[in-house]
């Protein structure tokens, strides 16, 4: 607000916005003067704990010239701005009830949250990732989509207690989307006593584990290798032709394939990546 | 592969296969099956289009060897490879 000049006050009333030092002795007394008020009101208590901290000086000049006073300066001696007051106390107290009673909605929400979209999800589905229903006849009508190359990349992993050789049989294929496909994996026991494994794989990225079918693999059954035994682990699989019309695919052509083998023992269960 | 922080980010969640998990092949009876789709696939350049049949009879060995259960070739894809005629290669 600029500055209010007032010609009959102009030696010493440059009411308006300025800087004022917090040390000035000359405006000492205006500055506590608010804070003395009884009635003072909460409508501008910014500017008012501002103006203790000296930064922004609001001049009060004006509130001894009632024509020039502005309506956010109520003194409590003015019967006028003492319904002023009361009305800004009221529409405060209105809206501090309004505000509360949004955070209460707001939480209570976020508990009414929980079983609703239980109820959302039985109704619709939507078990957790939005996966278009793929029965198995399916596959015998899917079409390959047969501009659109994705590279598969294959990786292997054990588990640190496990002593398997566990390595994929070639790194990488290339398939296109409705194609079913077959890759390989060696595993080998080159321990004295058979060991038992099972496990579990990984899709990246996790949007298009989604459109990754397994037909048929060896993960989450036990498979016991005897001693000095390698065998060959196939997997069969094929990515939904549906992969090509997601647009949130467009950039993906490389999708990694990873197997984890862990040691099945007794009373242990396999951990499954991921939140569930 | 998520640490404890990340609620908010998506998570994989893994699948069983729709048909269960291959036996394993202890015997090697399908090994050479195996070894043709390999060679397949090293000499195309990993590319799986050019190599379904080498997957079909891979397959096929492994059903006739009771290590895979019977499929009608159409249901795991074949369809186009049935009458002996493979299809365009892309």
């Amino acid at each position: 607000m600029g500055g209010l000049w007032y010609p009959g006050w102009r030696g010493v009333a440059f009411c308006g916005w300025r800087w004022i030092h917090p040390g000035s002795p000359a405006r000492a007394a205006e500055r506590v003067e608010p804070f003395l008020r009884p009635a003072w009101s909460g409508t501008g208590g910014a500017e008012r704990g501002l103006r203790w901290l000296g930064t922004w000086k609001h001049c009060s000049l004006p509130a001894r010239h009632p024509a020039l006073q502005p309506p956010r300066r109520p003194k409590s001696s003015d019967p006028f701005t003492r319904a002023h007051v009361e009305e800004w106390r009221r529409r405060n107290k209105t809206t501090l009830t309004y505000v509360a009673a949004v955070a209460v909605a707001m939480l209570g929400a976020s508990y009414a949250a929980v079983p609703l979209y239980r109820l959302y999800c039985q109704t619709t589905g939507l078990g957790g990732s939005a996966v278009a229903g793929h029965a198995s006849d399916q596959i015998e009508n899917m079409v390959p989509v047969k501009d659109r190359i994705l590279k598969i990349s294959f990786n292997a992993d054990v588990h640190a207690s496990l002593q398997w050789n566990f390595r994929p049989q070639q790194t990488e294929i290339y398939v296109v989307p409705g194609e079913t496909a077959l890759a390989f994996y060696r595993a080998k026991n080159p321990t004295d006593k058979p060991i038992i494994g099972i496990s579990t794989y990984n899709v990246v990225p996790f949007e298009a584990g989604q459109y990754f079918n397994k037909i048929q693999c060896f993960c989450f059954e036990e498979q016991r290798l005897n001693p000095q035994e390698e065998v060959d682990m196939p997997v069969f699989f094929y990515i939904d032709p549906e992969f090509a019309e997601d647009p949130r695919m467009i950039n993906v052509d490389l999708i990694t394939l990873s197997y984890t083998f862990f040691e099945a023992k007794e009373g242990h269960t396999l951990p499954v990546p991921g939140y569930n | 592969m998520s640490t404890a922080m990340n609620f908010g980010t998506k998570s994989f969640q893994p699948r069983p296969p729709e048909k269960g998990s291959f036996p394993l092949d202890h015997l090697g009876e399908c090994k050479s099956f195996k070894d043709k789709f390999m060679k397949c696939l090293y000499d195309n350049h990993f590319e799986n289009a050019l190599c379904r049949n080498e997957s079909k009879e891979y397959l096929e060995c492994r059903m006739e060897r009771k290590l895979m259960l019977q499929e009608p070739l159409e249901k795991l894809g074949f369809g186009d490879l049935i009458g002996g005629k493979s299809e365009a290669k892309k």
